[in-house]
Order: C-alpha cells, then structure tokens, then sequence
C-alpha cells in the first residue's frame, strides 16, 4: 500500500478488503488493521510514518468506508493524523495505537460540544476553539454523555470538557482547511452509503419475484431505483468536483456539496428501506446502520442547517 | 473568421485561465444592455437583434469551437467549449435561435453529409444565416419513434414526402427542417427510416403554430403535403441518418446547452438582485424557510455542475457517454422546476408599489415557472429517462 503510483480509485480497490477486515474485528483490532495497511495515515506527512497523500486518496476509501458501514472513526483519524503534521501525536494514530474523533458541534471555551463519532472508544477528540482553531483533548480527561435516541448500538456523544487535557494546538488555518477537508470527506462517506444501499436493494429487486415478475419489472419500482441512482451520481460528480480548482485556480465551496450529499443519501437511504417492504423494517437487514449513520451527520449539521447557513451565503454574496 | 490569426486561438493556447477570461471579457463587453435580463432596459429582442448578437458571437470565436475549421469551426477541444458555456451561462442573454442547427443538424451531418452537404450547410449554421427546426415528433410518435407515419417515396431523383410533423420548436422561423421519415411501413418500426434536410420554404410545406402554456407560439404542427425534395437534400443512405442521429441524439442530451448550470446559477443571481432592490421583497430573504431553499437550489447546481463536467472530462478521455445523457437531461430539467418554483414562491409577493426590477422579475420568472413545465417534457420525458436510467444504466431486467 505504499506505491504512490497508485490512482485513488486502485488505492480504494484495495482498501475495500481492509475494511471489511476491520469491521469484522473489534474496536482495536480494527485500529491495527486498518493503520497496517496505511489507510490511517493517508494523508499523515511521511516523517509521522503516513503516506503523506492528497485527500483525493482519502475519499475514495471513506466511501468505502461508507458503503461497507464501517463503525471506526477513520475519517476523523485520516484527517486529526493530516492536521498533526509531523508530530509524535500523528505517528501514534498513523500505527494504529491511537484512534482520534472529531467533535462536530460546540467550543472547548464553551466547555460543551458533541457529535463526536465513537467518542467512548477513541483516545483523543478534537474540539473548535472560538477564536478559529482546534484543540486536540485526550478522551480520558472528558465526561462523556451518551445519547442512544437515535442510535443505541453506536449512539451520539456529548462532551462536557471542564479540566479537560489538551494534548495538541491546531493553528485556525490548519483547521479551516481541515473542516473543507473533512466536509469534502464526510460527503463522500454518505454518498458511499447510499451507493452500497442503492446497489445491494437494485440487486435484490431483481432477484425477488412477486406476481410472477421480478420487483424491477414494475415500473413504480425501476423508476424510483433510477431516481436513487440519479441523486446519487449527482451527489458523486459534485464531490468529486471539489477536488478540482476551476479554470482560475479557484477553490470551490464543499458546503453545497455535504449538503446537498446528506439530503441526498438519506433519500436514498429511505427509499432502500421502502422498496425492501417488511424486511427492510428490521433489525437484522443493516440498512438502518447506514440511515442512522446519514442522519447522525445531518443532526451534526444543525439537520437542513447547512442548506440554510449555503442560502444565506449565497444571498449575501448577490 | 480569419481562422489563425483568431483572438480565442490565441486565448486557447495560453491555457484555460486566458482562454475563459476571453470569453467573459468579450461576452461581458459586447452583449447589448438591452438583452440582458437582469436589466431595466430590457425588452424581448427581435429575431434580427438574436441574430446579429450570436453572428457576433461566432466571429469572436465563441460559436463552433469544436467543429472542424475547415467548416467554420476553430478546431477546439469540448473542454474549451465548455469554458466558453460557462460564461455564457454566466450572463443573462437570450437563448440561441438556431439550438437545433448547431447542436442537433450540425453533428448529424458532420457524421453523414456529403463533403457537398458540409461546405454547404456548416459554415451558414455556425454563422447564424440558416435557423434550423427538427421534424422528428408526431401525433403518434412522441416518445415512440418507431410510430413515426411520414413517409418519404422515392421518384427518380426526387424523394416525395407526405405526412404531419409536431411539437416543432422555431419552425415558422426555420430555414431548414431537420426531417426523419420512413420509406417502408409503420410495420418496419425502427426499419427504413430516412433523414433530410428540407428548405422550409418547398412548396407544400404547412406550418400552423400552436399556443403554449406560456402564451407564446414557440412551436408549431408541420404539415408535408406532397413535397419533393431533390435527392441531394437525404443526409445518409436509409437507416444510415438515424442511426447517426441516435449517436449524436445520445451525445446531444448530455452536452447541448451545457451552460444550464450556469445559467441557473444566474437566474438565483438576479432573483435575489431583484429581491434585494424591494423593501418587502428583501424580508423574505431574511427567512430561514427561504434560506434553506436557496441552499438547496445552490446545491443542486452545484451537483449539475459536476455531471457536466464529468462528462465532459470522460468525452475528452474518449470514453462513450452512452446512456449517461439520461442522467443529466433528468436532473437538470427537475433541478429547474424546482428552481422556477422557488422562483414563483419569491415574486409572487410582487405588488404594484414593488421596485420596478421587482416587477421586471415577476413578468420573467412567473413566465420561466410556465415555461419550466416543457422541460421535463421535450428531448424525453422524465419517464422515459427514468426508464432508460432502469434499462441502460442499471441493467434493471424487466
């Protein structure tokens, strides 16, 4: 996994069987697993031990990381292990000693903040500053408040941060850059959601016969599956997209883009549960993994937020 | 157009960044005040002024950029034609007059016109001196062009066409009629079927306009009654021009009109200027309900830029779009529906003692809302692409 020759897109190939390795593993094992084979430390600066790799080698493997259900903070680990530069701190999450989460809602001056995916098991947790960068907290340091409504097997965490012990600074353009980064990143996550949603209830509608006709012969059916497929090609391109400067160099926005990613992959999401009938009301088919996981984000984003905050830009900008 | 001394191939070969800020300075410093909708001068331009503007347009090299220079065109790659959409979706100017000729008639005989066909008809569509209408829908052939009735016999060398053709956007205006008919029965379904290129000024050519929703006559009932064209007016053998056209009908879908994007980005842009020049107006964009459907429109665009730009990329790379014009033509005609409704909701709260470009964009955007209704009807129905997306794109067996 070192051979920088690598397109992403190979690069992901080849990060799919480590995921899956990792998610029939437990919390640390997976950590190994996944650090072992370099995905960690993927964009981490090869002095930390990482592959030092832009995030266009990131995305395609938390996409993966996506459509498999993947319950490990790699995408918070990826990019802490990138913000860490060449710090001891970084190596110890490029080998998998350490796992990192990320806080998406609150302050460390507030001393409250939330959405921090499997905060309970990571070491470390990065929190916003008021004045525009990060902190890095060590997790032990934090009471931690867990909140199941949503999701009880993996559940939403609040932190409550008084005396919590800060490991790490991140300067605010590191961290500005890192929340494009990791807007750009957890787009990307949804959207793989949704593909390996939309892929395994395709499949499934073809093979399931009722009034002697496969499901996909309907065409209520077909045409909302090539709906699902619509938005979530749609949803694909303008991510991808972000990884490109326009003809003047330009960076693009990636709010639009999460946002309109989350609406999209939840759709999808739904409408894969819808077309499943009984089966996909239970437990035991992991659709609801994902949607759950959809929606945790969303929650994160202030829930159709992020498409208000991109009007209001938008109109500011007229 | 003085070909190799061209400004744009210039521009082009300094690299992307000159070649786009060519075409926004030129766009931007030429196009009439008077055509920009976004302005207080503007009035409906007449078809003359649309078509002294695009003719301007080609000599400055921002028409036919991809059509070969020995017709017309400069030579160019997709990717400079669209660095050219992008600015032109950047400004509000009227749509072209002639789509059909440069995006539709133009390719399909590019790929089976005689060398006689090519020098005759390119050069005259890239300049705007030929206006072009398809002739492909009728009655009972919408969707289903294997249904298609008009039938094209053989007499000597003449052709003799008889039939009714429908939904013809432009054709009281048209030069030419891009023409599909059948020389067999209904029975040989996709069997058999003959393209041309008729003047619309042959004798026996009807054309009764019809009043669409939006209160104009933009498309028309053509009736051929008797009409007989010289052989040379057939673009390919029988079969050869349709199947042509499925080709460039496939390509067309993903890649005509490439600056939507853009232009809707636009259109937000002057919804809102229009909103913002009103008191009462410029509450409601303090409104999160609003604000979140903004954001939703923006990102949409966002999403339909990125389709187009992928295809473009995967065109360049010489990859086949295939089916993919589907995904685009779907999500770009809903994308605006959405956008035109949004849109109505906004300038519906438009009174009398509003701005006067308050005004000015409840008369557009109550207009594109109407209009709006064609766009997930023409060039494929959202049904039918959403079957083809079923069929061709995911392999859905029925």
């Amino acid at each position: 996994m070192t051979d920088i020759d690598l397109r992403p897109e190979e690069f992901a190939e080849a990060a799919a069987d480590v995921i899956a390795a990792a998610h029939a593993g437990d919390f640390r094992n997976a950590a190994q697993t996944l650090a072992e084979a370099g995905l960690c430390g993927v964009c981490a600066a090869e002095e930390a031990g990482g592959l030092g790799l832009g995030i266009e080698f990131a995305l395609p493997i938390v996409a993966e990381a996506g459509r498999q259900r993947l319950q490990w903070p790699l995408l918070e680990t990826i990019l802490v292990a990138k913000a860490l530069g060449s710090s001891p701190l970084a190596a110890e999450l490029c080998s998998g000693a350490r796992a990192a989460t990320w806080a998406l809602q609150g302050h460390l001056e507030e001393q409250w903040a939330g959405h921090a995916r499997h905060a309970a098991q990571s070491d470390w947790v990065l929190v916003a500053r008021k004045a525009g960068g990060a902190a890095l907290l060590e997790v032990a340091s934090i009471k931690l408040q867990s909140d199941d409504a949503l999701d009880p097997e993996y559940p939403q965490t609040w932190l409550s941060l008084e005396g919590a012990k800060v490991l790490a600074e991140i300067d605010a353009d590191t961290f500005a850059r890192l929340k494009r980064d990791g807007q750009v990143l957890i787009a990307s996550l949804v959207n793989g959601a949704a593909e390996g949603a939309l892929s395994t209830t395709a499949a499934y509608m073809t093979t399931r016969i009722q009034f002697g006709r496969p499901l996909s012969a309907k065409q209520a059916v077909r045409h909302t599956l090539a709906r699902m497929r619509l938005l979530q090609e749609a949803s694909e391109a303008s991510i991808l997209r972000l990884l490109r400067q326009d003809e003047y160099g330009a960076v693009r926005s990636a709010q639009p883009v999460l946002a309109h990613a989350i609406a999209s992959s939840a759709f999808i999401l739904e409408k894969a549960i819808q077309l499943h009938g009984g089966m996909g009301f239970t437990w035991e088919l992991p659709l609801h993994y994902a949607l759950r996981e959809i929606r945790k984000f969303d929650a994160a984003f202030g829930s159709g937020e992020l498409a208000g905050q991109v009007g209001q830009e938008f109109i500011q900008s007229v | 157009m003085q070909q190799e001394q061209h400004p744009a191939l210039k521009a082009a070969a300094e690299g992307p960044a000159a070649y786009r800020a060519y075409a926004r300075e030129w766009l931007r410093g030429h196009l009439p005040e008077h055509m920009r909708a976004d302005s207080l001068e503007y009035r409906t331009p007449t078809l003359e002024e649309s078509s002294a503007w695009e003719a301007s347009m080609y000599d400055a090299g921002l028409v036919g950029m991809t059509w070969p220079k020995v017709y017309g065109g400069l030579g160019l790659t997709l990717r400079e034609h669209l660095m050219v959409n992008k600015e032109v979706g950047a400004l509000p100017m009227p749509e072209s007059v002639s789509s059909i000729g440069k995006e539709l008639a133009g390719p399909i005989i590019q790929t089976v016109g005689t060398e006689e066909q090519k020098q005759l008809f390119l050069p005259r569509i890239l300049s705007i001196k030929d206006y072009w209408c398809q002739g492909f829908s009728e009655p009972d052939a919408g969707s289903d062009l294997a249904r298609l009735r008009t039938k094209a016999v053989q007499e000597g060398d003449t052709w003799r066409i008889n039939g009714q053709k429908i939904w013809t956007s432009g054709a009281a205006k048209a030069h030419y009629c891009l023409l599909l008919t059948r020389t067999g029965t209904v029975e040989d379904k996709h069997r058999g079927l003959l393209m041309f290129a008729v003047p619309m000024d042959t004798p026996g050519i009807r054309v009764v306009p019809i009043k669409s929703i939006d209160g104009k006559e933009s498309f028309a009932e053509v009736f051929f009654d008797d009409v007989v064209v010289p052989d040379s007016a057939r673009l390919g053998a029988p079969d050869e021009g349709w199947s042509a056209a499925i080709r460039v009908l496939s390509i067309e879908r993903a890649t005509n009109r490439m600056y939507r994007a853009w232009r809707f980005e636009c259109e937000l842009r002057q919804l809102i200027a229009a909103c913002k020049s009103d008191p009462e107006l410029s509450k409601l964009l303090n409104d999160g309900h609003y604000q979140r459907r903004i954001g939703e429109v923006v990102g949409e665009i966002s999403a339909l830029k990125g389709l187009v730009e992928r295809t473009v990329n995967q065109m360049v790379n010489g990859e086949q779009v295939g089916a993919r014009g589907s995904l685009i033509k779907l999500f770009w005609s809903e994308c605006h529906q959405a956008f035109s409704g949004l849109a109505l909701s906004l300038v519906s709260h438009v009174t009398p003692r509003s701005s006067p470009l308050a005004q000015r964009a409840r008369q557009a955007f109550t207009t594109a809302y109407l209009y709006a209704r064609a766009e997930t009807i023409y060039a494929g129905t959202s049904e039918v692409q959403m079957d083809i997306i079923a069929q061709r794109i995911m392999d859905l067996g029925k």
